[in-house]
């Protein structure tokens, strides 16, 4: 029998493939293999994990995905995958999946001290609803919350927004990216005035000069770091500096390593503007057509509770610098003030405040940052040369500066989970801009995305505590016009007032101000800093928490009710990666026993609610906003029955299941025959996912924000599409006439975003004339000084601590390490420590130790080598593991800005256990 | 007791024991020799290892029938089940007849019959030590792909710049779907131990996992006309709530 080498190849993995499937196949000849793989069935479809958002093909049989390939047609990856992206095939099939709903009982009836035990969907609902009646009787919109994802599909993000805002009239929903990409945000819209980065992933391929500040690329945006590699190796020319806090996978491709000290980023970003300022190396022709001078206050606290009526003892010192800074010997050089000086944290409330400055004092601001300060306060290496150090600082700036090089900085957490993380965006597209390099091709200021939905899902469809879609705002009254228009609401059905961001929802749950809460598609009792608090106020606090989950997870352990849900394949969905690009996808397999998509629970559990128990007078503590009345949202029911409501109608009827949204009917041809299990579920005929997807694409078109027709996506020859997208066209560089067209015609560069566009003037301290001044089409350059943290290594707890990831698995482990697979290559979370530092403990690699801070302690191994070298004082670990559970000991610091917790630095000891 | 009585029991005591160590040593033996049987490079068509260990009847045809002394029949102390059929490649390799003579003269099977294309044999497979083939290093060498009989399918050369001088290094690689583990490569290997090697394939190759495939090495277009799977027959009614359910245990451990 005379094979083809091809179909030799494919029979022989089929081969395999049937044995390990375990399909009933005893002995194969080649043709019969052959045989199995006829009847696959291909679709396109995403990567579950980061933010690159690799293309993948999933192929299934018997209800079963068979295999998964990277697809050769995605743009993004080509047919690659990371080793995380491998496994797509495998994550729906833990052993421990989750399969039906589990809730807290005791006697038959729902009991907090309880144990789990299997519910009908009927009693879970039945529960949940009794509880949210409790509680929004006692405490209305603001006793209630969900906690969203950078891991939702679109359309899950978009339920989740109207079922909040709009039903429960609540702004306490925030996703699990305001840990991942709110400091990114604030920073875009503070110094854009829109969200989301202007250039794309072709930018690695035309630019000659690639920086990496605080981002483990190498790990942790795989493919896309295989593609900056390749243009580092195809071209002599092209440079790539690795800014880290210590040698990490990313330093082995850079020319340029520069390992600094937690915060020291900021001082470094000045240094470089500072030189471009020396060098006269600004460019003028740029800066003068589009960019303004800004600056902010700097005594903002760092996001902590402003009481210490929670803390733990140990964590009071800490914690009471929320209140008040002694400045040390460097801030007082970087903000111009008395080493000493006790500054009371006057604007931890106001920390957004900007005001424009005129270059003079932007100047005046950098010139403390030179060489020598610099350097004397960033560098994170003892045993290397202070010459060598500023050698390395001169060098970048150099890279910046040379006007023949096109630079692309890219970051992620190292600059965003930061507690002056907004500050330290903003200083990255304060130096590109200074030098015009930005909005074309390879000239890229491109905050990368953690997640694989946080710009298409959190972000553009804004399941924030202060977000509308497509950039709106919840506590500007046009904006909650605009959307109470689209939406077909009566005027001042939405609350004004911006409600509790993650973090905050956790402090809620612990002071009781929150007593029901929804967790969707994350893991946030593993993930939240100072998880000891929050863990306990789950278990301990009157409240009722409901987590919706594949499997057991931490935050499932600390719930009182768990809802199975249908994992990625199983369910239609979208997602938005780090280049704006939206890619869609079908359900492949139904979901298995009872678990369900997100979508059909919330639209389930809407039907349980009716306007007349939320579109009534509510009470919201604390809201003042003009046309309301002080701490209330009126009644709109009067004005809904006008506009056609009825009181009696549920949120099902009046928010989701419209008039509009019953017209877009299932079947529809664009599903080529597959199943959808919500239509089937729901039972009313209409396609959920088209119809809210187009609901919610009526936000965003003709705003900037455009996205194609659903169907569009969905076209054999389309592997996602990068917004806006104009008449059938996707933008690749906004900003850019060239490119973009919402840049008014012969504007060249047009930065059109409209959020805080009129701004007062004022010195380096304070305003001086605050009648407002158009920005329009303009970016602002701002000047942000250097700060300490707030917590660092004492005599007591002597080294930094910093988390992280590793490769093979992502966020909390709870995919990944059900593969058997990847938790065989990395089994369990380990604790990088300089082998100088073992030693001065008497530890060796391996030993078990404990690792402990003010707010907790937990055991771990020691690993002096591998993958990651330390500095001395610096120790690092992963945060995959359940079982080494970190965050146990981190602290919840975030930047009062962006509300972004900063997991990267605070202080420990180590000892043997 | 008389001493007679006493040295037979005495004696008997010591044979047993003899025997016993006798038979600890000859288990030993045959077990090491049976393990050593994954290191034995068989001739063409030899069965899989099992199969062949029960067909072989060590009558030695093969080795008589082949022209070239190529197959040795191993002796006790050879790292080889005694008396079954190997060759060691690096000192007389397989001259892939095309008539496979050794085949022929089997008389049980062990060498199955079925094989009718020498190229289609599969003895081992070669494999490269990087680090000590010439060609690696930048040398010009590539003897292994010039002798290779399948010629430019099981050894292929790639050339790559070496960077380090403006000279191109011309890499051999193997491939198993062409590679029979004829061992001419070895044999011809010109370095002081041969930098590539025929070994049994379980020794060395992997298996990328059967959930997964190369992206781009063969098409599968979307399916137009997606036929989802019969829906499994609906629980009947909400009774059927089971007493447990998967990740229960776990999640009632608590914390």
């Amino acid at each position: 029998m005379h094979l083809s080498r091809r179909a030799f190849i494919k029979s022989g993995i089929a081969a395999s493939t049937a044995a390990t499937v375990g399909l009933p196949i005893a002995k194969l000849t080649e043709a019969a293999a052959a045989e199995v793989e006829k009847d696959w069935q291909w679709d396109k479809a995403v990567c579950r994990f980061c933010g690159v958002g690799c293309g993948i093909m999933v192929a299934t049989k018997e209800g079963r995905i068979v295999a998964t390939k990277g697809d050769p047609k995605a743009p993004v990856n080509k047919g690659l995958n990371c080793i995380k992206g491998y496994f797509n095939g495998k994550i729906l099939y833990g052993k421990d999946r989750l399969t039906q709903p589990l809730m807290r009982m005791k006697d038959g009836k729902f009991d907090k001290k309880g144990q789990f035990v299997p519910v009908t969907w009927e009693q879970a609902f039945d529960e949940m609803e009794r509880q949210w009646r409790r509680v929004y009787a006692e405490k209305g919109p603001t006793g209630v919350a969900i906690i969203g994802s950078g891991q939702y599909t679109i359309q899950e993000g978009y339920t989740a927004v109207k079922l909040m805002k709009v039903g429960m009239r609540s702004n306490n929903i925030d996703p699990n990216a305001r840990n991942c990409m709110a400091s990114a945000v604030a920073a875009f819209m503070q110094t854009f005035g829109i969200d989301e980065p202007a250039g794309n992933y072709d930018d690695v391929e035309h630019a000659d000069t690639i920086v990496l500040w605080g981002a483990n690329m190498a790990e942790c945006h795989p493919i896309l770091w295989s593609r900056v590699t390749d243009r580092r190796l195809s071209d002599k020319n092209v440079r790539v500096v690795n800014l880290s806090t210590y040698h990490n996978m990313s330093s082995d491709v850079a020319d340029l390593e520069i390992l600094f000290k937690p915060n020291t980023d900021l001082a470094i970003q000045n240094y470089i503007a500072r030189e471009i300022i020396a060098r006269n190396a600004v460019n003028w022709d740029f800066v003068n057509k589009h960019c303004v001078f800004a600056t902010g206050p700097y005594d903002i606290g760092y996001g902590m509770r402003p009481t210490s009526k929670f803390a733990y003892d140990a964590e009071k010192d800490t914690q009471a610098k929320e209140l008040r800074v002694k400045l040390d010997r460097n801030e007082a050089i970087a903000q111009r003030r008395q080493a000493g000086e006790e500054v009371e944290q006057k604007n931890a409330a106001t920390a957004d405040k900007h005001w424009l400055i005129g270059f003079e004092d932007f100047k005046k601001a950098v010139e403390p940052y030179t060489l020598d300060f610099v350097a004397e306060l960033a560098k994170a290496d003892p045993d290397e040369p202070l010459e060598k150090f500023k050698a390395k600082l001169r060098q970048l700036a150099d890279l910046y500066i040379d006007p023949t090089r096109r630079v692309t900085s890219f970051w992620t957490m190292g600059f965003n989970q930061h507690q002056r993380g907004t500050w330290v965006n903003e200083q990255t597209y304060m130096n590109h801009l200074l030098l015009g390099k930005i909005a074309s091709p390879g000239n890229s200021p491109f905050s990368l995305t953690g997640q694989p939905s946080a710009c298409g899902t959190a972000r553009e469809v804004g399941t924030f505590s202060h977000r509308l879609p497509a950039d709106m705002v919840v506590n500007i009254a046009k904006h909650r016009e605009t959307a109470e228009k689209l939406w077909k609401l009566p005027a001042k059905t939405l609350n004004p007032k911006p409600g509790s961001h993650i973090v905050k929802i956790m402090r809620d749950l612990e002071d009781g101000s929150v007593k029901w809460c929804w967790v969707q598609v994350n893991n946030p009792f593993q993930h939240n800093a100072n998880a000891n608090h929050w863990l306990r106020a789950a278990r301990e606090k009157d409240n009722f928490i409901i987590v919706s989950e594949a499997y057991p997870s931490i935050s499932a352990k600390v719930a009182d009710l768990i809802l199975p849900v249908a994992m990625i394949f199983e369910k239609w969905g979208g997602y938005g990666n780090a280049e704006r690009r939206t890619q869609l996808w079908r359900q492949q397999v139904p979901p298995p026993g009872q678990a369900r998509a997100d979508v059909w629970q919330m639209l389930e559990f809407s039907k349980r609610i009716k306007l007349k128990d939320v579109w009534g007078e509510q009470s919201v503590p604390g809201l003042k906003e003009e046309g309301f009345p002080d701490g209330k949202l009126p009644s709109v029911l009067d004005e809904a029955v006008k506009m056609g409501y009825s009181p009696e109608d549920s949120l099902y009827k009046a928010l989701f299941a419209t008039p509009d949204n019953l017209k877009v009917k299932w079947p529809d041809p664009v599903a080529k025959g597959h199943d959808n299990h919500i239509v089937s579920l729901l039972g009313d005929g209409w396609f959920v996912e088209k119809a809210l997807f187009e609901e919610y694409a009526r936000f965003g078109r003709g705003h900037a924000h455009d996205l194609a027709p659903f169907d569009r996506y969905y076209d054999d020859d389309v592997r996602g599409l990068k917004w806006p997208v104009v008449n059938g066209r996707e933008t690749a560089i906004r900003f850019n006439e060239q490119y973009d067209p919402y840049v008014r015609k012969g504007a060249g560069i047009e930065f059109y975003g409209p959020a805080m566009k009129a701004l007062p003037l004022g010195n380096l301290d304070a305003v001086t004339d605050p009648a407002p001044k158009s920005l329009a089409g303009k970016a602002k350059i701002f000047f942000r000084p250097y700060a300490a943290p707030a917590e660092q290594p004492d005599a007591h707890y002597d080294l930094w601590l910093c988390t992280g990831r590793v490769l093979e698995h992502w966020h909390s482990g709870t995919m990944t390490r059900r593969v058997p697979e990847l938790h065989r290559a990395v089994p369990a979370a380990q604790l990088w420590l300089h082998p100088k530092d073992a030693e001065k403990r008497g530890l060796k690699r391996n030993d078990l130790v404990w690792i402990e801070s003010r707010r907790g302690k937990i055991q771990v191994r020691v690993e002096i080598g591998g993958r990651n070298r330390m500095v001395q004082g610096y120790v690092f670990v992963p945060w995959f593991d359940e079982g080494v559970f970190i965050n146990r000991l981190t602290l919840d610091t975030t930047c009062p800005i962006s509300k972004e917790t900063d997991f990267k630095k605070c202080a420990v000891k180590v000892y043997k256990a | 007791m008389d001493t007679s009585r006493r040295d037979f029991l005495l004696k008997a005591a010591q044979g047993t024991a003899a025997a016993a160590c006798g038979g600890l040593l000859w288990a030993a033996f045959l077990r090491s020799n049976a393990a050593a049987a994954v290191l034995a490079i068989r001739p063409p068509g030899a069965r899989p290892e099992a199969d062949f260990a029960a067909l072989c009847i060590k009558c030695g045809q093969c080795a008589r029938a082949c022209p070239y002394d190529t197959l040795k029949m191993a002796t006790a102390g050879d790292k080889v089940p005694i008396g079954t059929p190997y060759f060691v490649p690096r000192k007389i390799p397989c001259y892939m007849c095309t008539d496979i003579p050794c085949k022929v003269a089997c008389p049980t099977g062990a060498l199955d019959p079925a094989l009718d294309d020498i190229a289609r044999s599969r003895m081992g497979l070669a494999v490269i030590d990087e680090e000590s083939c010439l060609s690696w290093q930048g040398l010009r060498c590539e003897v292994c792909y010039r002798v290779c009989p399948v010629k430019g399918r099981a050894i292929t050369i790639e050339m790559r710049p070496r960077e380090t001088s403006k000279h191109a290094m011309f890499v051999p690689w193997v491939h198993s779907d062409a590679c029979t583990g004829c061992g001419l490569c070895e044999a011809a290997c010109p370095t002081q131990e041969a930098a590539i090697r025929v070994l049994n394939p379980k020794l060395v190759q992997g298996k990328i996992g059967a959930h997964y495939r190369l992206g781009w090495r063969s098409e599968t277009p979307i399916t137009q006309e997606f036929h989802p799977a019969p829906a499994p027959a609906p629980a009947a009614g909400e009774a059927t709530v089971p007493k447990k359910a998967p990740g229960m245990d776990y999640l009632n451990q608590g914390l």
